[in-house]
């Protein structure tokens, strides 16, 4: 029984097989849990509420529960986008000129573990729009969510994305992407990844028009038993292209990371320029982080480049900040998060960096000697 | 009175004897400077002093203000008062220098029992010390040590010295790799610091920094010992005549 896979995942047996390889037992595991379909009729705590009402983005916020468009919670009238939602409830969203938006999964644990599906498309016509993409939760019977999205980028057009998987040890998230980059448009994607039981993480992104640019940055910072999947596909598919991949992993306890880079330059798809880099660290020796980068290049005159590190942390940087006074624990920490927080460095409005390292540094994996 | 006082120091490093009954006395208000041919240990005195992991004192003692160096972890040592500037400062990205010595400068306030300075009290004190070595307040926004240039590492970890007022400070080959203005700059910055309370002890390849820093005491770093000791002018005869002369009046000593 494939269930979950079938569902999941995308092309032939072995393509799905292969992709899903140091998850598929995280997914069994799903499998053989009954949940039943979830209740979006429930309330949700003020806690909650207080994690995601950041006063910055009143008036530009959408906010689904269990997978369904909460009205009350919802305010998006200043957003700048126009909102349809079809006959089976996918959720289409336009931007044409300057546009923000908010977007945050409310996963509010019933009695029973549950499961939702929810689809956003996002097609920004022209401007500069800007999405934040919110996944927060309350611990309980165990949840399974289901988020799949299309973003369009116009020629010309641009969109920037943070988002923030924040999610408690119950809760467990499927969320594919894709995302087709016109000509002279350009994509910008911040990630921080924390909590939850099994994340798994799929951007299929498609430069098809000249002069299209992605950049994604992104950080998983795991602790104890969490499980996150991510896997990055770029496919350069027109000339003159730009990608830029940058990613941080932190595993500490038997945590679990997984960053799977692809990059493909197309035939005829020459003057390429594309990097990838993935630096990782591991805090326990019983953590465990695949970091695997590929490329594939069928184009002339392609400038390309990849890296990929596991290590530890670095003993040197260590002994400099406690020459400096500060404490072996407090020197790890401050360590860990500078490690993961290079990667933010794109994040251009600076009031919201602030949700990002707060969410980093409640979620900081952390180093134990031994004995300790 | 004495604040440091090294006997018979003999240190291994990866199973190599390095400093082979090294002897040092270093008193409240003292510039001493080490000088030594590459490989004579010099670093690595600057290392075991600051405690670093994987250098193993196999004989002799070290003690600051008449207790065991030793026995105390690197933070310790800095909250008592003990800096090491580094011959190569570390790059750490990601780390905000100026966090990194609010951190740093509290952490050690409140090991030794002092209030912690807010974050007003903390930017006033940085633009003081800053000033002195004319360093830029950008840096302060940047991460610690990285992306600069050589001379900027040097300035950043006098800067880190004066805001953090040790009472013993090491400079470890400061002065290598810096041009003639930034070789004053950081003269200047430790100059400024001479007090009858604070020590140093300056370790360099070259008698040129001390033209600047005019020490009190100059000794010669040779295969992991003090082989001669004198006042500045000790300098400026090693200037003229170069560690092979050491070598020759060791063995003209032992014959």
């Amino acid at each position: 029984m494939d269930g979950l896979l079938d569902e999941f995942g995308s092309g032939d047996a072995q393509a799905r097989a292969e992709s899903w390889r140091y998850s598929r037992q995280a997914l069994r595991a799903l499998e053989q849990q009954s949940f039943q379909s979830a209740d979006a009729n429930v309330s949700v705590p003020q806690a909650l509420i207080d994690r995601f009402d950041w006063p910055q983005t009143r008036g530009h916020r959408l906010v689904f529960v269990n997978g369904v468009l909460d009205a009350t919670l919802s305010d998006a009238g200043t957003s700048g986008a126009i909102i349809e939602t079809d006959a089976v409830g996918v959720h289409a969203l336009r931007f044409a000129g300057k546009g923000v938006m908010h977007l945050v999964f409310v996963n509010v644990a019933t009695a029973m573990p549950s499961r939702w599906n929810a689809a956003v498309h996002i097609r920004v016509e022209s401007g500069k729009a800007f999405l934040v993409e919110q996944h927060v939760g309350m611990q309980g019977a165990d949840m399974l969510g289901a988020l799949a999205s299309d973003f369009t980028i116009a020629d010309g057009a641009s969109l920037q994305t943070a988002t923030l998987g924040d999610l408690p040890g119950s809760a467990s998230l499927v969320r594919r992407v894709g995302v087709t980059i016109g000509a002279g448009s350009a994509f910008g994607a911040t990630h921080a990844l924390c909590g939850g039981r099994f994340q798994r993480f799929d951007i299929d992104a498609q430069l098809t028009g000249a002069k299209a640019q992605l950049a994604a940055r992104g950080v998983f910072a795991l602790r104890g038993r969490e499980h996150v999947d991510v896997h990055l596909d770029v496919r350069h598919a027109a000339r003159d292209t730009i990608s830029d991949v940058l990613w941080r992993g932190v595993a500490d306890g038997r945590a679990r990371g997984i960053l799977h880079g692809a990059i493909t330059v197309a035939p005829g798809a020459d003057g390429a320029d594309a990097r990838l880099e993935t630096k990782n660290l591991l805090l326990s020796p019983h953590a465990e982080i695949d970091a695997q980068p590929v490329l594939e290049i069928y184009a002339d005159e392609v400038k390309a480049s990849h890296g990929a590190t596991v290590g530890q942390l670095d003993e040197r940087a260590l002994f400099y900040l406690r020459s400096r006074g500060v404490p072996l624990a407090a020197a790890r920490n401050l360590l860990i998060a500078g490690f993961c927080r290079t990667a933010f460095s794109r994040i251009e409005t600076t009031d919201l960096r602030g949700p990002f390292e707060a969410l980093l540094d409640a979620h900081l994996p952390q180093q134990v000697d031994a004995g300790e | 009175m004495t604040m440091l006082k090294i006997e018979n120091l003999h240190v291994r490093v990866a199973g190599k004897e390095i400093l082979k009954g090294l002897s040092l006395e270093v008193k409240p208000g003292e510039v001493h400077a080490i000088m030594g041919p590459n490989g004579a240990g010099k670093s690595t005195l600057g290392y075991v002093l600051a405690g670093r992991d994987g250098y193993e004192t196999t004989q002799g003692r070290i003690e600051y203000d008449g207790k065991n160096l030793l026995d105390l972890e690197p933070e310790a040592r800095a909250a008592a008062g003990m800096f090491l500037a580094f011959q190569y400062p570390v790059e750490i990205p990601g780390v905000n220098n100026t966090y990194f010595l609010k951190a740093a400068l509290n952490a050690q306030r409140k090991a030794r029992g002092e209030s912690e300075l807010d974050s007003m009290q903390f930017l006033k004190l940085v633009r003081e010390k800053l000033a002195v070595l004319h360093l830029k307040e950008d840096l302060l926004n940047r991460a610690v040590n990285a992306g600069f240039s050589g001379g900027e590492k040097k300035r950043n970890e006098i800067f880190q010295m004066a805001l953090l007022e040790p009472r013993l400070a090491i400079l470890d080959e400061t002065d290598s790799g810096l041009d003639i203005d930034a070789l004053k700059m950081v003269a200047d910055g430790v100059n400024a610091m001479r007090a009858p309370d604070r020590a140093f002890v300056v370790i360099t390849h070259y008698q040129r920094l001390l033209d600047y820093i005019v020490p009190d005491f100059v000794h010669v770093l040779a295969d992991g010992r003090i082989v001669e000791s004198g006042d500045a002018s000790l300098a400026l005869r090693l200037e003229e005549h170069g560690y092979a002369w050491i070598a020759q009046r060791k063995l003209a000593g032992a014959a």
